[in-house]
């Protein structure tokens, strides 16, 4: 054993093992805040609109990329949206695989600029770019101002 | 604040703010795993502390006896090239008398601590450790000392292992 061969398991060694304590809570800002809220409270989906550049921004945020201005004014996305990119997944955020595979894509609404990343909720074989989707929302009573509130992207038509 | 903004934008939060969910917030913990390993060279010294023996490297470059043991000569920038024992007697390089102890919790009876430059290694090496046996009036550099060990059944492949280490007696080698 020399210096220059690599230990790739280093249980193998003399190990200690431990888990680092590494909790964190992540505040949606002023923007995610007032997207959250009316997501919670209304059902709503809202972008941050710049009137200088006439951009909608979404998810909502504070500034304009473009110009730096800061946002105040929030307008509803449409409600159809179109699937850009879909992944399936076969394994969850450990890598443990799934029973059944899971679609995901990105959506974005016409004269937004961004979009969200979200389930998709049509079987792998139906998964493709360009399909027309709308958000599925949990009840009022189970939306707790997260993504989730939102169950994922359905085809609007079936 | 400073003199030419009174007041930042946004608004402070408090942990009860959190707590109490007064805005959105998203909750995570990682599954943040480790395994630290002490490396080729310790995880062998330590494996044979728990024989009740001391091991070191050596390295046929500078012809040094490297305690405690290691991968690499850093005097020479290369791999070093064989293991030997070597013994538990030495002679006290440093020692503290300590009024403190590990806790760094104020004590009467101060501990003895201090580098012990074994026996079968090269000059000035060896290891840092407790000294027993002896009395703070006693204890002095050059003394020759001996290591005390645990029972084997006791050991854990610890610097521990080694209880102290104790005056040399008369006649012992």
């Amino acid at each position: 054993m020399t210096f220059l061969e690599r230990t790739t398991d280093p249980r193998r060694l003399r190990t200690w093992e431990g888990h680092m304590e590494a909790d964190y809570i992540y505040t949606s800002g002023i923007a995610g805040e007032r997207f959250f809220v009316a997501l919670r409270d209304e059902g709503r989906v809202l972008a941050s609109r710049c009137t200088a550049c006439h951009l909608d921004y979404l998810p909502a945020r504070l500034f304009c990329e473009d110009c730096f201005a800061e946002l105040t004014e929030f307008v509803d996305v449409p409600g159809e949206g179109r699937v850009v990119a879909v992944t399936v997944a076969h394994v969850d955020r450990s890598g443990n695989p799934l029973s059944r595979p899971q679609v995901w894509g990105f959506v974005s609404f016409r004269g937004i600029r961004g979009g969200l990343v979200h389930r998709l909720l049509v079987s792998p074989d139906r998964a493709r770019a360009g399909l027309a989707v709308r958000p599925k929302l949990k009840p009022r009573s189970a939306r707790v101002g997260a993504i989730t509130d939102i169950e994922g992207f359905e085809p609007v038509r079936s | 604040m400073t003199a030419r903004i009174s007041k930042w934008p946004g608004f402070e939060l408090s942990a009860a703010d959190l707590a109490e969910g007064k805005v959105t917030q998203t909750r995570f913990r990682p599954d943040a795993k480790y395994a630290w390993s002490a490396g080729e060279a310790m995880s062998r010294f330590l494996a044979e502390l728990q024989e009740g023996r001391l091991i070191a490297r050596t390295c046929q470059s500078c012809e040094r006896i490297l305690f405690p043991p290691r991968m690499f000569c850093e005097e020479c920038y290369r791999p070093t090239d064989a293991w030997k024992y070597i013994q538990d007697t030495g002679t006290i390089e440093t020692f503290s008398i300590s009024y403190l102890d590990t806790d760094a919790k104020r004590i009467a009876e101060p501990i003895l601590v201090g580098v012990t430059s074994l026996d079968g290694a090269s000059p000035k090496m060896g290891m840092m450790h407790y000294f027993g046996e002896m009395t703070k009036e006693e204890i002095r550099i050059g003394m020759r000392v001996k290591a005390v060990w645990k029972p084997p059944a006791d050991r854990r492949g610890s610097v521990l292992d080694i209880r102290y280490f104790r005056p040399l007696r008369e006649g012992e080698r």
